[in-house]
C-alpha cells in the first residue's frame, strides 16, 4: 500500500511527485506468466490499456452540455494533474476525453468506443451516466470516479465515491451548525429537496440527525425544473422555521434565499455541496447567501490551497476556476494511489487495479479532498466533510471548518 | 393567515406572468390555427438577449432590444416556416413547431451551460412588505407589467383596425380573406405580439425570487401551457383567468404540501395539470373557449 501523507497547501502537487518519486512504489517481481510492459516498467503484469510506459484513462465528461462549465474545471484539473505526475515514477498517464454533453445514451457510446483502450475511467460525470454504465463497469473490472455523492454510486464496484455521501455531509453540516449554536435540539427544520437519489439521500441526512437531536423536519420536495421557492418558504416561515436545509442545485438556493430576504425568514441555511456556484455571488441574493449560507463539502477550497490554484490559472488564464478543480485534482490523486499500489504489487491489469482499489484502508490527498477510510459496497467512504462560506474570491468560497467527522457521521456512514 | 396571505399574493404574481405567456399562445392560435410549442425557447430567448445585452449596454436598452428581438425571431419563425405551410393540418404545424422549440433551444442551453446569468435589474432583490407579508419588488412589478399589457391588449383587440381583422380572420378565415383581410399579415404580426410579450415575461421570470437565466426557465412556458388550454385556446380572456388559476393553485399547493400529503409529495408541480383535466372533464372547450358545433 502506498501511503503519501503530504502537507497541505502549497505545492500539493509537487510534493505529490517528490514523495512518490522518493518513497514511492518498486516494481516488484512477479510470478512467470505475466506480460512484462517493456521501458523502466520491470515485470508488471499488464492487459488492456497500458501500452509500453504509458497508461491510458478514460474520461466521459460533460463540455457542451448542462454541467459544462463543472466538466471543463474537473477535466482540466485531471490533465493538469498528470502531466506533472507519473505512476509508480514510471508510466505516463494519458488521458482519452469524450464530452457525453449530459447525454447517458452518449455516455454508453462514447464508453463502447473507448473500452478496449483504456485501463480505467478517471473520471465519470453525471450520476444518471454513471446508473446507465454500471453493469458495464462492473461488467469490465472498471475503476470510476463519479463527481456525485449520491449513496447508491457506492454500491457499484469498482466506483470510488470522492468523499462522504450526500447523508453523511449533511449531517455533518449539521454538527457544525449545533457546534456554532446556529441550531439547537428540538428546533425546527425545513428542508427543501431534489426528488431522486440526491434528495433522498440528504433528506436521510436530515431525518436521521432530526432522530437523534429531536427536530422537527418540514419537507418540501421539488424538481429539478422549479424555479421559484416562495412557496416553500412561505410553508417554512409559517412553521417557525430556525434554520433551512437544502438539497436542490444553485438555482433554487438562489430563489431560497431570495424568497428569505422577501418574507424577512432571517435564518442559516445548511446546503449540500453542489447547492453552491460562484455565479450565484453575482445575482440577486449575494447578500444574504454570503451572510448566512453554509456548506458541508466533500473538498476543501482554495484559501486553503493558493499553490493549486496559481498553478490553474498559469495554465489556464481564460478559465474562471470554480471548486470543480479541487474535485479534479482530488480524484487523480486518488486515481493515482490506487494505480501506484496496483503497479506496487506488480500487477497493473483492470483486475489488479480493481483489487488495489478495493483494497485501500487510508488515501489522504493532502487536503484537498476529505480523507477517504476507504471503498467498502454500500458504505460513505469517508465519514469527514469541510464546511465552506462563500466570499468573494476565486472559487467563491473559503474553508470556515477544516475537515471533521461530526457526531452523527458513523451512524449513517452504514 | 399570513402564510394564506403570502401564498395569494405570491400566486397571483405568477399567475399575472403565466397569463402573459399564454396569452401568446392564444394569439397565435387565433391568428394562425397553430398550437405553438415555440414559447419556452422564445421565452428562453428573451431572457439570454437581455441578461447579455445588459451588461453591454445597460439595463433598459438591453431589455428593449431583448424585446425586439424575440419578436423579431418569432416573426422569422412565422415568415420562413408557419406561413408557408398554412393549409398544413394542425398537428402537423404543431409539430413543426415543436421542432423549431427543439433547435432554438439546444442552441440556447448549449450557449448558457452550467452558468446562471443574471439580468441586473434596478430593484434586484429588494422586496415590499406589509405587517408579515412579504413579495419581491420583482414580482409586484411584474404583476402591474402585465396588468397594463393586458388591459392595452384587450382594448387593442377590441379597437384597434388589426384586433378587429385578427377577430375576424379566427371567426372565418376565408370569408376575411375575402373581405380584404391579408391573412398572411395578421399572423405575422400575432407572432411578433407574442414573442414580445414571453420577452417581457422573462425579463421577470428570471428576477428574485426566482434565479437568473438558467435553462430551467423554459419550463415555465410549459405551465402556461396548461393556462392557455383551461382558459379556452380561443379565448384571450380565458388566457388571464387560466393564467391566473395556475398560478394560485401551484402557490397553493406547494405551500400546503404537508396538508395535503395524502396526495403525495411533489403534488404543487402536477397541479397544473390536475387543474387543467378537471377543468377539461366539466367544459371540454375550457372555460371560456368557443364551443365546435357540428351539423350532422
Amino acid at each position: 500500500m502506498n501511503q503519501d501523507t503530504l502537507k497541505r497547501g502549497a505545492a500539493v502537487l509537487a510534493a505529490i511527485t517528490v514523495v512518490v518519486a522518493a518513497g514511492g512504489c518498486s516494481n516488484k517481481a512477479q510470478d512467470s506468466g505475466s506480460s512484462a510492459a517493456s521501458g523502466g516498467a520491470g515485470d508488471v503484469q499488464t492487459d488492456i490499456g497500458v501500452e509500453g510506459t504509458t497508461i491510458s484513462l478514460g474520461v466521459l465528461t460533460d463540455l457542451t452540455g448542462v454541467f459544462a462549465a463543472l466538466g471543463k474545471d474537473i477535466t482540466n484539473a485531471n490533465t493538469l494533474y498528470w502531466k506533472d505526475n507519473k505512476v509508480c515514477n514510471t508510466y505516463d498517464v494519458t488521458l482519452n476525453v469524450n464530452d457525453t454533453g449530459y447525454v447517458p445514451q452518449t455516455g454508453v457510446q462514447l464508453y463502447s468506443g473507448m473500452k478496449d483502450s483504456i485501463l480505467a475511467m478517471q473520471q465519470t460525470i453525471g450520476s444518471p451516466i454513471n446508473t446507465a454504465l454500471a453493469p458495464e463497469y462492473t461488467a469490465d473490472k472498471i475503476v470510476n470516479f463519479p463527481s456525485a455523492w449520491a449513496q447508491t454510486l457506492t454500491e457499484i464496484p469498482g466506483t470510488g465515491v470522492v468523499g462522504a455521501t450526500y447523508a453523511v455531509e449533511i449531517a455533518n453540516g449539521y454538527d457544525y451548525m449545533f457546534k456554532q449554536g446556529l441550531l439547537a435540539d428540538g428546533d425546527t427544520v425545513g428542508h427543501i429537496y431534489f426528488e431522486g437519489e440526491y434528495g433522498a439521500n440528504g433528506l436521510a441526512g436530515t431525518q436521521a440527525v432530526a432522530k437523534k437531536r429531536n427536530l422537527t423536519v418540514v419537507e418540501a420536495q421539488i424538481k429539478s425544473t422549479d424555479q421559484d421557492m416562495s412557496a416553500q418558504i412561505t410553508q417554512f416561515k409559517a412553521a417557525g422555521v430556525d434554520m433551512v436545509a437544502l438539497t436542490v442545485a444553485p438555482a433554487q438556493l438562489a430563489s431560497a434565499a431570495a424568497a428569505m430576504q422577501a418574507q424577512g425568514l432571517d435564518v442559516p441555511i445548511l446546503g449540500s455541496n453542489p447547492v453552491f456556484a460562484p455565479g450565484l455571488l453575482q445575482g440577486p441574493a449575494a447578500e444574504k447567501i454570503k451572510k448566512d449560507l453554509y456548506v458541508a463539502s466533500p473538498v476543501s477550497a482554495f484559501d486553503a490551497h493558493p499553490d493549486l490554484l496559481k498553478e490553474y490559472q498559469a495554465a489556464y488564464p481564460d478559465a474562471t476556476p470554480s471548486l470543480g478543480v479541487l474535485v479534479g485534482i482530488g480524484m487523480s490523486e486518488i486515481m493515482k494511489q490506487v494505480l501506484d499500489s496496483a503497479c506496487d504489487n506488480g500487477n497493473l491489469t483492470r483486475q489488479g487495479v480493481l483489487d488495489a482499489f478495493n483494497a485501500l484502508t487510508k488515501v489522504d490527498t493532502g487536503g484537498v479532498v476529505v480523507p477517504i477510510r476507504g471503498f467498502q459496497a454500500g458504505t460513505s467512504p469517508s465519514l469527514q466533510s469541510f464546511v465552506l462560506q462563500p466570499a468573494d474570491v476565486p472559487g467563491g468560497a473559503t474553508v470556515v471548518a477544516d475537515a471533521f467527522e461530526g457526531e452523527f457521521a458513523a451512524d449513517i456512514a452504514g | 393567515m399570513t402564510q394564506f396571505l403570502s401564498l395569494l399574493l405570491n400566486g397571483l404574481s405568477l399567475g399575472a406572468l403565466y397569463a402573459l405567456i399564454a396569452l401568446g399562445f392564444v394569439i397565435i392560435f387565433k391568428a394562425s390555427e397553430v398550437v405553438s410549442f415555440t414559447h419556452g425557447s422564445l421565452l428562453l430567448l428573451g431572457a439570454y438577449s437581455i441578461a447579455r445585452l445588459s451588461d453591454r449596454i445597460g439595463f433598459l436598452p438591453a431589455v428593449l432590444a431583448g424585446v425586439a428581438l424575440t419578436a423579431a425571431a418569432a416573426f422569422v419563425i412565422e415568415r420562413v416556416v408557419i406561413n408557408r405551410l398554412r393549409g398544413a393540418p394542425v398537428i402537423s404545424l404543431a409539430i413543426v413547431t415543436i421542432g423549431i422549440d427543439i433547435i432554438l433551444l439546444t442552441e440556447l442551453i448549449r450557449r448558457i451551460g452550467s452558468d446562471i446569468l443574471n439580468v441586473p435589474h434596478p430593484w434586484g432583490g429588494k422586496s415590499f412588505r406589509i405587517g408579515d407579508v412579504g413579495i419581491s419588488q420583482n414580482r409586484l412589478i411584474a404583476t402591474a407589467v402585465a396588468g397594463v399589457l393586458i388591459v392595452a391588449f384587450f382594448l387593442a383587440f377590441k379597437y384597434s383596425s388589426w384586433g378587429v381583422a385578427m377577430r375576424a380572420s379566427a371567426e372565418d378565415g376565408e370569408t376575411a380573406a375575402l373581405m380584404g383581410i391579408r391573412l398572411g399579415r395578421v399572423s405575422a404580426l400575432a407572432w411578433i405580439v407574442a414573442g414580445a410579450l414571453a420577452a417581457v415575461a422573462a425579463l421577470f421570470l428570471v428576477g428574485a425570487p426566482t434565479p437568473g437565466v438558467s435553462a430551467a426557465a423554459y419550463t415555465v412556458a410549459l405551465r402556461a401551457f396548461p393556462a392557455a388550454i383551461l382558459g379556452g385556446l380561443d379565448s384571450t380572456g380565458g388566457a388571464l383567468v387560466g393564467g391566473l388559476l395556475i398560478g394560485l393553485a401551484e402557490s397553493f399547493a406547494a405551500g400546503y404540501q404537508d396538508q395535503l400529503l395524502f396526495l403525495g409529495r411533489g403534488f404543487g408541480d402536477v397541479v397544473p395539470y390536475v387543474v387543467m383535466i378537471a377543468v377539461l372533464l366539466v367544459r371540454p372547450s375550457g372555460l371560456f373557449g368557443t364551443k365546435e358545433l357540428t351539423r350532422v
